[in-house]
């Protein structure tokens, strides 16, 4: 017997464990045997889905991974094959009492018609399934793992409807991580955890598109989660407005989009106006969380650097005129722009940068990327913890500022293009665990194109051009915002009444209402932006 | 009556306090919090950094210390700030209240005046072809939902007449005003003055020669508006609440759009402060019904 264990530890040892896909379940949960697993990937017919559901305005997805450099060329694919799905199932012997609860948190009509679709596919196949909205905590419902990976699920939840949209490619990945509390229900793997660590500190661009796809492989061969769709993105405008040009690229983040160089068509009275929407409801949502996702983070907001239109690199410096990355990614270097003002008329200065980014260090929900490239400073974790009173690796000699990290980021550059300072002054006395509720969201003083004029907070916010702009004066003479969450239901009425020239938008219904207007058109921006089901592995 | 008035404002403190006490004792046993509610579930966020933030807003202590936390705030004239944005709520209150208040109270005064004189007019022409017309109009009215209207509405005048503007002020103010007509004609204004027109006070009236416009106006309509005062009574409470599924149909920024979107954050504070200004609102109301209730119909007296 003790022969038997070694010779079977030794065949093991020499087989990648890569990409292996396990034929039976791994604890009481039957969704723990791949085979399960992959009978409800084969038992749904995407491209109809895509089709009927979608009106075609999405693109089928075989990985986690967008379409495009990333895409492995060796990802298991489960084309819809229901026969193939029925005999997995007896194959595993599942047991077709078993109901799955499935968990959702968009409360439109599509996710809805959705659902319906997904029930009756996996109830041709044999498995019956439930679904839910989930309402209140949604966070802690979808996120909530044991403390032990081998223990109780914490969560009722089987398979759950989500998405990933992401600014870096390792986003995909990283609540993958053994222990990470996530909604993607799996418990973690040692080879997983290696790769999703190595993809995240490899400075070459290449090792971590390599490691990436490996990643999206293993995700695939396991059929740990089911990819669905990846999401179009709608840049939405009126005949009226002129880009000059200017790219189009992911409106979901920043990216340099020139937007002082864009023109509208005067009104009666010669001003150009520009409408558009995401305006805010009760206040101006601090940048460093939804990065580029209202009209306050796109129209207000310079970053130290610019990223090229669909963040595959850096454009060009921003409020930084250089920057230099050491090769080992340890030591990052910026030289602040001369003559770069606050909407008040104040210079920004290199002790705003410094400030900011201690300060950032310690406020909640800053965003994944950053919060993972700024952890990385050498003395970062003695600052948060208390221990310091500022952070070693953060220094400012006249135009530089000097940032060394404790270890190389993947990331590194792409973060700064999406970040930028707050000016320190408006902001003493404010604990950074409160920053969003610090008196200055009510009308902020940015940095970028155009400075907040008014804002009625649930109506409207106006904007105007800053005329200190480090890139010149912008040429629209005013930004009418209305006030929007995302996904904004009175988009498509206020097109059609001649009150929106710029939206982006992902809801078919949108597109299919501005389709019909002579007086708008579309852009389809592809984003990463990926629609999945989680599959709960943890043991039931 | 005064002492009936004092007694009755006394009363107030205590019912509103428990009132109070138990919706927030309602709300905080939704799940999650404000801060679980700032989280978008696409992404993790250090579970560290939100436990301070839990502490920094207070959401750490016990239900009855933050409720007593609340509640002597609002004892001091102080609302406190909200949960999501650190928006002073009496600012956010004086920002919305007007908005709110130009959406409902335009409405309510036009439609009491309209629907009452319409429901008059109704019941005088009995069975005639503007009775009829009226009924059916009222009927159709009740029938369909305030949000539908809102919607057609939209559609008719702001997108294919254009008369009015999409996010303007009036289409709003129009559509809430027409759907509050209905209920005031059909269902109060014509019944009561048909009531009140089979009285034996009526016949009185007309058998002492006073002329038919003075019978129906001065006796009829008078006693007629007694029920109608009550349902325009407790439709006041909408001043503050606003007319919700109007103001989301066309974002208006009133307190009815800041009330659902303090409800999906679990913004308590917010949420607290509106309830606890229509909880006072529905009191005083009932009280100012009771008063007018007597002043205007002879029979009814306060007291006991």
């Amino acid at each position: 017997m003790k022969l038997y264990k070694v010779a079977a530890a030794a065949l093991l040892l020499q087989t990648s464990l890569l990409g292996t896909a396990y034929a039976q379940a791994l604890n009481g949960n039957p969704l723990s045997d791949v085979r399960v697993r992959q009978a409800i990937a084969y038992a749904i017919d995407k491209k109809a889905i895509v089709d009927n559901v979608y009106g075609g305005y999405a693109v089928v997805a075989d990985g986690l991974l967008p379409n495009g450099p990333f895409k492995s060329d060796k990802l298991a694919t489960y084309p819809y094959d229901p026969e193939k799905a029925k005999a997995l199932l007896k194959e595993a012997g599942w047991d077709s009492s078993r109901q799955l609860e499935m968990v959702f948190y968009y409360d439109d009509q599509v996710t809805a018609n959705l659902m319906a679709v997904l029930q009756s596919e996996l109830a041709d196949v044999g498995i019956t399934m439930n679904y839910h909205l989930i309402v209140g905590d949604v966070a802690k419902t979808l996120n909530s793992i044991p403390d032990d990976p081998k223990g109780k699920s914490v969560v009722t939840w089987d398979l759950g409807y989500g998405a990933r949209a992401a600014l870096a490619m390792q986003e995909y990945f990283n609540d993958y991580a053994t222990g990470k509390a996530s909604s993607d229900g799996f418990p973690g793997s040692p080879e997983l955890d290696a790769l999703i660590a190595h993809s995240n500190a490899a400075t070459d661009p290449e090792v971590a598109k390599a490691d990436l796809k490996k990643i999206d492989e293993f995700i695939a061969a396991n059929a740990i989660t089911i990819p669905l769709y990846y999401q179009q993105l709608q840049s939405v405008e009126s005949k009226r407005l002129d880009r000059h040009g200017e790219p189009y690229g992911n409106d979901q983040f920043n990216y340099d989009w020139n937007v002082q160089n864009w023109t509208v068509t005067p009104d009666s009275n010669g001003k150009s106006i520009m409408y558009t929407n995401g305006a805010p409801l009760d206040y101006f949502e601090q940048p460093w969380v939804n990065l580029g996702l209202w009209a306050g983070n796109k129209f207000i907001w310079a970053h130290m650097l610019a990223a090229k239109p669909f963040l595959d690199g850096v454009a060009e410096g921003d409020l930084a005129s250089d920057y230099k990355l050491s090769d080992d990614g340890m030591t990052l270097t910026f030289t602040m722009r001369d003559g770069i003002k606050w909407h008040d008329g104040a210079p920004i200065t290199t002790d705003d940068v410094t400030w900011s980014l201690e300060f950032a260090l310690k406020t909640p929900n800053l965003h994944g990327v950053l919060a993972s490239v700024f952890n990385s400073i050498d003395g970062a974790a003695d600052y948060t913890a208390g221990k310091a009173e500022h952070v070693s690796g953060i220094s400012a000699d006249g135009k530089t500022v000097t940032i060394k990290f404790s270890k190389p980021n993947a990331n590194t550059l792409l973060a700064f293009t999406q970040w930028g300072p707050f000016p320190k002054k408006s902001f003493e006395g404010v604990e950074p665990a409160l920053v969003q509720q610090a008196p200055f969201w009510q009308k902020p003083i940015g940095s970028g194109p155009f400075m907040v004029e008014e804002a009625k907070f649930g109506d409207f916010s106006s904007f105007v051009p800053f005329a200190d702009y480090y890139k010149g004066k912008p040429k629209i003479d005013q930004i009418i915002a209305w006030a929007s969450s995302d996904g904004d239901t009175n988009m498509t009425k206020n097109a059609a009444a001649g009150r929106i020239d710029f939206a982006v938008t992902k809801v078919v219904g949108d597109i299919e209402a501005l389709k019909g207007m002579d007086n708008m058109k579309m852009t389809p921006l592809d984003i990463p932006y990926t629609r999945m089901i989680w599959i709960n592995q943890y043991d039931k | 009556m005064l002492t009936y008035i004092a007694r009755r404002l006394l009363i107030i403190v205590p019912m509103a306090i428990a009132i109070s006490f138990l919706i927030y004792l309602a709300l905080d046993l939704s799940p999650g919090d404000a801060v679980s509610r700032m989280l978008s579930p696409e992404r993790t966020t250090d579970p560290a950094r939100l436990e301070e933030l839990r502490h920094a807003l207070g959401l750490d202590q016990p239900l009855l210390v933050r409720y007593w936390t609340w509640l002597t705030g609002v004892v001091r004239g102080n609302f406190g700030f909200t949960l999501t944005g650190g928006v002073p709520i009496g600012q956010l209150l004086a920002d919305r209240l007007p908005a709110t208040l130009e959406l409902s109270g335009t409405a309510l005064i036009l439609s009491s005046i309209v629907g009452s004189i319409l429901g008059a007019i109704s019941a005088l022409k009995r069975y005639t072809i503007t009775d009829n017309v009226l009924t059916i109009v009222g009927m159709v009215g009740v029938s369909v939902p305030e949000f539908f209207f809102g919607l057609v509405a939209i559609v008719v005048f702001a997108l294919n007449l254009h008369w009015f503007p999409v996010g303007g002020r009036l289409l709003p103010s129009y559509t809430t005003y027409w759907d509050h007509i209905p209920n005031l004609i059909l269902r109060y204004a014509r019944a009561a003055m048909l009531d009140a027109l089979s009285r034996e006070f009526i016949k009185t009236a007309r058998s002492k020669g006073l002329p038919e416009w003075r019978v129906n106006l001065l006796h009829g309509f008078r006693v007629a508006l007694t029920p109608v005062i009550v349902l325009i009574g407790f439709r006041l409470p909408i001043l503050i609440g606003g007319s919700v599924i109007i103001e989301q149909v066309f974002q208006w920024p009133g307190l009815g759009n800041l009330f659902v979107t303090a409800v999906r954050n679990k913004d308590l504070p917010v949420v607290m402060t509106i309830a606890l200004f229509s909880v006072v609102l529905v009191l005083v109301v009932s009280l100012l019904i009771d008063v007018l209730t007597a002043i205007i119909d002879p029979r009814v007296r306060l007291g006991g």
